[in-house]
């Protein structure tokens, strides 16, 4: 069975948001198990599970939680990236909406595990409503004695939790973009190691800094309260638990599923209702960024990070996108590459000018002025992105525009032919609006 | 701390160690200090790596942005294996460490190259033929070593309004910015103002000011020279010339005493512009916009061709010959009753020529450069305490300052380059600034923005400011005791100097004198007191207190009080001063000082006048005296550039050389020696202020005449003991600061009296 619901146990529970109702349904046991343990304990624990990151990058989490310096002798910060800007992706919105309490049971668990003392959740600046969500369960905690001084009683366990709305960036969900852009300053990423320490030694305000995904903690939060044995035991040898997939597009029953690591992606589909508006022709399991794939390779593929990297593709954020033959592929690409020049930030060349001449050329071919050679152009212009960019947001540009030129070439070669859809006249997406204005030529004014 | 100093922007792409490592850089060894950047240790090795935002000035933070220094990086592991990263590294950023392997000539890497290079070109206007940058244009040497033959763009370029008025001095063309963020990092890691920032994003972005505003710095020009491209130009110089059809000549600004290293490129007798030359003593590779743009007065149509003398009241041009003939006419009738005043912005060749023609051939000492109140370089009251006039620190040695104290001083005006290197110290070398400023001058300094504390002080409280200091200094036992130094006197002279007494003087709040106490304990401590200090009717007791202090906190060579113009330093070392002859020998009988003469010549009892450059009517701060003075004067011979208004007054001018037109030596507020060299004749009628001394003398019975500017350095080197070893070749290309030759005396702690301002007043007129 696909579905396997442990972050989702209670999701469906009247009032689940309101801490009374959360307690009742084990709420606040994974913190009160954490404190019960010493530090290195929680962070084994976590070890033990086999977590892995739930933003898109799959990194073991216990790595970070245990990066941090153990003297102790800066203030420590926990950040949990919810700016959830991944097209595709909307698990995060939906365990804040209903379960904000499992995230502030999260960092105050990972608060306690790094020895830090203030967390901020940095959320993305349209979640208005999951952001009021979260206030009343911070709100609720405080009281609680979830949050603040000497927390659950014990002595010197002190953790605000703070929000920090972002304002309409998706580079800003990039760890180090957001950073930035959490102290204040312009929303650009920063050195990596080895340019500059980790963010666990020298994150925010130079402090050390553990930051997550609002998934992975959540899951620390089963974690804890579960125990680490029950979680490993799902999954595959190396993806381990559950993984929160947010499915869209042409399907029946568009919502977020909770599966198990390893599920074949074909169940998913079924479980979801199956494709609507025609037969399915292909899938972007984890949001845009990944590499498109055919409905014919689908059959072998898992719902893990091993199998879909395997074929081609990745598990990212767990944005599934599936589509129907009547998708015009190129079209997809070009709302797609418009979103990503649109979202650079402008500080690296090869994604400053590079996501923007790709947009140019998939709006030219898609306008009718395709040319010959336009197929290797586009190739030749990802691959001078890919992996050159100063953060991953070049490379997250680049490889949608490889995958979907891998698996539907003929798509392109027939705009540039003949000047015109090969799905006919009805294809979908058909670009809902017109075109940001900003992204075609900026005004000519000499 | 006012400033955020939180960012990875304040960290150094260089940090200092002595460490070093083992890297390979394309398969050739070499041992680099651990955490340099990989474009400085490939240099070691002769390999070039092309980059356009690297700057090894520049923090950080928004480094590594332009992609073109792309390399291919390995490791070593403990076991000998070695590890490819999977994705090519920006060398800028990228730090040595042991067993480094690095190839930067990999065909991924060429192709690399070419990619980015077809990136930045895609939307370049290509303008290079009207382009300033065009001939020196990284752009285009980095396209042309290494940059794809063609481009394979075909959508229409980004088109912007090709000349944006950025500020007062720099133009900014939009299409041709490639982004690389080293204009607007140099304004927050160099100038301090933070001008300048990235507005929009993606490839909408743009460089810009907070609202549009206009990007107002004292710095500006320097992002001009930053730029790899051309896109911030020089309002004054834009189609003004190719950088080829310049020729280029070595020069020292003479806008302050600084002492910055420029270079003029000039067409015939035209500067066309003035580019900053690297001194990492002074300078680095700065300039502020007075010395940057401060340099049309010397190409300038108003600059005089021949000498003048006055008829009637109109001008008429003379030869040289009559000009000497009446010179020293009235210097002969007059007798010893004559005097001269000027030469702060005159060369030490001048100015000891000018003190010689006096002293020798005149036998008078009735000579003064100084035209402001401040009397430092000669009787300076700090150098029977400390063993030095008016620098204890050198320019770059503020670098390694634990705690700047400024007093009274908007330095980024009085003394700019100074003032990079307190910021330089404040942003990257952890310096505290304590940033002290009489409240009725200003509120806010550039420093300011970086200073640790602001103490606004009533005016004319300055002593009971730093009696307040030293209180807390001595109440908190934060003065080490030092050997043979007895700070009990002073200390009893302080007692009632309490942080709440000296907080109810000078209006700074307690807590503010008792932080400043404390940042000025931490030792290494630089002093820089600047106009409002030295114009100060109390200045002989302000700078005894500031003695008391850098003595107290263990730093004697810390302080400074440096002079502002061009060449005053070398003036008064000159001897152009009425109490002292060359190297501050105390002459015998003193002559009169620019005061003196004044009063003197404005009683109608001076027979004869030389003015040496100096502006009276300008920079004299009793205007009516100068006025009178120059009015009632007998006779008055004045060495001019042009007809100022001081000059009108003059009976006659002698038109002489500036200083792109001679050779010579000036010496720098912190002492030091640089040359300036020739670069042109704006016509064979003018002369170096030397040689007119030196031929009137010549003419009035003086010695042999000088031939050369070097001639009179010979001359000095024999004649000042300090600045006997000094060659003009051992001058060489960062200058020498000369050093007293006596060993620096045992410091002297005295108290000093507190005058209250209400009892005296101040004088800053
Ligand atoms: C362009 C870009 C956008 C990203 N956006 C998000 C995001 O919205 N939410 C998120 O959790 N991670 C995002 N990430 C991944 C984060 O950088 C980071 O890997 C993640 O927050 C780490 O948390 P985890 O270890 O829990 O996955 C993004 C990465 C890139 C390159
Ligand atoms: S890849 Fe470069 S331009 Fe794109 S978002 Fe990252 S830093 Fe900004
Ligand atoms: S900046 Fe360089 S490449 Fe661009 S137009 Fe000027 S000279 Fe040419
Ligand atoms: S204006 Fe020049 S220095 Fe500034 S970002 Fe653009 S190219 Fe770089
Ligand atoms: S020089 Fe290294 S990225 Fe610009």
């Amino acid at each position: 069975m696909a579905i396997m619901n442990l972050l989702f146990a209670n999701r469906e529970v009247p009032g689940i948001e309101n801490i009374a109702v959360y307690e009742a349904h084990g709420g606040y046991q994974g913190l009160r198990k954490a404190v019960s343990l010493d530090r290195q304990a929680v962070i084994d624990e976590v070890k033990s599970s086999g977590l892995r990151g739930r933003g898109g990058a799959g990194f073991p989490t216990w790595i970070k939680w245990n990066g941090l310096p153990k003297n102790y002798d800066k203030p420590h910060y926990v950040i949990c990236n919810a700016d959830e800007g991944e097209p595709g992706t909307y698990k995060d919105r939906e365990l804040l909406l209903k379960l904000a309490h499992t995230l502030v049971e999260g960092m105050a668990i990972a608060g306690y595990a790094t020895c830090s003392t203030q967390g901020y959740v940095y959320i993305r600046g349209e979640y208005v409503e999951p952001a009021w969500q979260l206030r009343k369960a911070i709100d609720q905690a405080y009281k609680a004695g979830y949050l603040g001084k000497n927390i659950l009683g014990i002595e010197g366990f002190n953790f605000d939790l703070n929000i920090h709305m972002g304002a309409g960036s998706y580079e800003c969900g990039e760890e180090s973009a957001l950073m930035s852009s959490l102290m204040g300053e312009r929303g650009n990423p920063r050195l990596k190691f080895p340019h500059a320490p980790l963010p666990t030694v020298e994150g925010v305000w130079k402090s050390p800094t553990l930051i997550n995904n609002v998934e992975t903690y959540c899951a620390a939060t089963w974690i804890l309260a579960n125990g680490a044995e029950k979680y490993s035991a799902l999954g595959t040898e190396r993806s381990k638990g559950t993984k929160i997939i947010s499915v869209s597009g042409h399907i029946r029953r568009p919502s977020n599923y909770e599966v198990e690591m390893g599920t074949p992606l074909l169940e998913l589909i079924d479980a979801a209702g199956g494709v609507v508006g025609g037969s399915l022709k292909a899938v972007i399991p984890g949001g845009s960024s990944v590499q498109i794939v055919p409905a014919e390779k689908l059959a072998g593929i898992n719902l893990d990070y091993e199998s879909c990297f395997a074929n081609g593709t990745l598990l990212g954020s767990g944005g599934f996108m599936a589509f129907n033959d009547r998708t015009d592929i190129v079209l997809l690409m070009k709302r797609t590459s418009e979103f990503y020049a649109h979202e650079s930030c402008g500080k690296c060349t090869p994604c400053r000018e590079g996501t923007r001449w790709l947009y140019r050329i998939l709006d030219r071919i898609t306008s009718g002025g395709g040319q010959e050679g336009d197929i290797e152009l586009l190739l030749s212009v990802c691959a001078n992105i890919d992996g050159r960019s100063y953060c991953g947001l070049g490379d997250a540009a680049a490889w949608p525009i490889v995958g979907a030129i891998k698996a539907f070439r003929e798509e392109f070669e027939y705009w540039i032919k003949y000047k015109k859809s090969p799905v006919g006249s009805h294809a979908v997406p058909p670009s809902p609006d017109p075109v940001n204005p900003l992204l075609r030529l900026s005004a000519v004014n000499r | 701390m006012s400033e955020n100093k939180l960012t990875q922007t304040d960290a150094t792409l260089n940090p200092p160690t002595t460490d070093l490592v083992n890297i390979k850089i394309n398969g050739v060894a070499v041992k680099v200090p651990k955490g340099e950047n990989i474009i400085e240790s490939a240099r070691r090795v002769g390999v070039d790596i092309p980059y356009f935002c690297y700057h090894p000035r520049l923090s950080k933070g928004d480094a590594a942005n332009c992609r073109m220094c792309l390399i291919e990086v390995a490791s070593t592991a403990p076991d000998g294996s070695v590890r490819k990263m999977p994705k090519p590294q920006a060398a800028c950023t990228m730090p040595a460490s042991e067993g480094l392997v690095v190839e930067t000539e990999t065909p991924a890497i060429i192709k690399d190259r070419k990619g980015i290079l077809e990136f930045l070109l895609i939307n370049h206007p290509l303008d290079c033929p009207v382009c300033d940058r065009g001939g020196e244009c990284p752009l285009q040497n980095n396209t042309l070593f290494y940059g794809p033959p063609t481009s394979r763009f075909i959508e229409e370029k980004r088109h912007y309004p090709k000349s944006y008025p950025l500020s007062e001095h720099v133009v900014f063309d939009r299409e041709r910015c490639i982004q690389c963020a080293r204009c607007t990092r140099f304004t927050e890691d160099i100038s301090g103002d933070s001008q300048l920032g990235f507005l929009k994003r993606g490839a909408d972005i743009e460089v810009g000011s907070f609202a549009s505003t206009a990007y107002q710095s004292k710095f500006s020009g320097n992002v001009i020279e930053l730029c790899p491209v051309g896109a911030l130009l020089s309002r004054n110089y834009r189609f003004k010339a190719r950088p080829w059809d310049l020729l280029t000549q070595k020069s020292i600004c003479t806008q302050c005493s600084n002492g910055c290293n420029i270079k003029y490129d000039y067409r015939v007798d035209k500067i066309q512009r003035v580019n900053a030359r690297l001194n990492e003593d002074v300078n680095e590779e700065w300039t502020c916009d007075r010395g940057k743009f401060g340099h049309d007065y010397i190409s300038a149509d108003s600059r005089l061709r021949e000498p003048l003398v006055k008829r009637g009241g109109k001008w008429h041009p003379i030869s040289w010959t009559e000009a000497y003939a009446l010179v020293a006419e009235k210097f002969k009738a007059a007798g010893s009753n004559v005097a001269g005043i000027g030469g702060a912005n005159a060369t030490n060749e001048d100015n000891f020529a000018f003190q010689k023609f006096f002293r020798e051939t005149l036998k008078s000492s009735n000579i003064d450069h100084r035209l402001g109140a401040y009397q430092g370089p000669g009787a300076g009251p700090i150098f029977s305490r400390l063993g030095y006039h008016t620098t204890g620190t050198t320019i770059a040695e503020l670098e390694s300052a634990k705690t700047i104290f400024l007093l009274g001083t908007e330095l980024a005006d009085e003394q700019p380059i100074l003032f990079l290197r307190v910021r330089k110290a404040a942003r990257f070398k952890g310096a505290a600034i304590v940033n002290a400023l009489d409240r009725a001058v200003a509120d806010t300094t550039s420093a300011s923005d970086f200073a640790d504390v602001d103490l606004l002080y009533r005016p004319g409280t300055e002593v009971a400011l730093l009696n307040g200091v030293l209180n807390v200094l001595f109440s908190k036992e934060l003065v080490a005791a030092q050997d043979g130094l007895d700070f009990s006197g002073l200390q009893s002279a302080v007692a009632e100097w309490t942080p709440e007494k000296a907080a109810a003087e000078t209006g700074v709040s307690a807590e503010s004198i008792v932080r400043a106490a404390e940042l000025l304990a931490r030792g290494s401590v630089a002093v820089i007191a600047g106009k409002t200090v030295t114009e100060h009717a109390y200045y002989t007791d302000i700078a005894a207190v500031l003695a008391n202090l850098v003595i107290a906190v263990g730093s004697p060579a810390g302080l400074n009080i440096p002079v502002t113009d061009f060449n005053a330093q070398g003036a008064a070392d000159m001897g152009v001063l009425p109490d002292y002859g060359p190297g501050y020998t105390p002459v015998a009988s003193a002559g009169l000082n620019t005061r003196g003469i004044l009063q003197a010549a404005a009683s109608g009892s001076l027979g004869a006048l030389w003015i040496v450059g100096a502006e009276l009517l300008e920079q004299y701060a009793d205007t009516k005296l100068a006025e009178s003075a120059l009015e009632n004067c007998q006779f008055i011979v004045m060495n001019a550039l042009s007809l100022t208004p001081t000059a009108s007054m003059a009976d006659l001018i002698l038109p002489v050389a500036s200083a792109a037109e001679k050779d010579g030596t000036v010496t720098s507020c912190e002492r030091r020696i640089q040359r300036i060299y020739r670069a042109f004749d704006i016509s064979g009628n003018v002369k170096p202020d030397w040689l007119v001394f030196t031929e009137v003398a010549e003419l009035l019975g003086g010695g042999a005449p000088y031939v050369s500017a070097r001639d009179i350095w010979r001359d000095i080197a024999q004649t000042i003991p300090t600045h006997s070893s000094i060659t003009l070749k051992s001058l060489g290309e960062s200058g020498i600061r000369w050093q007293y030759a006596h060993p620096a005396p045992k410091p002297t702690v005295a108290a000093a009296p507190y005058k209250a301002p209400a009892a005296a007043g101040t004088s800053r007129a």
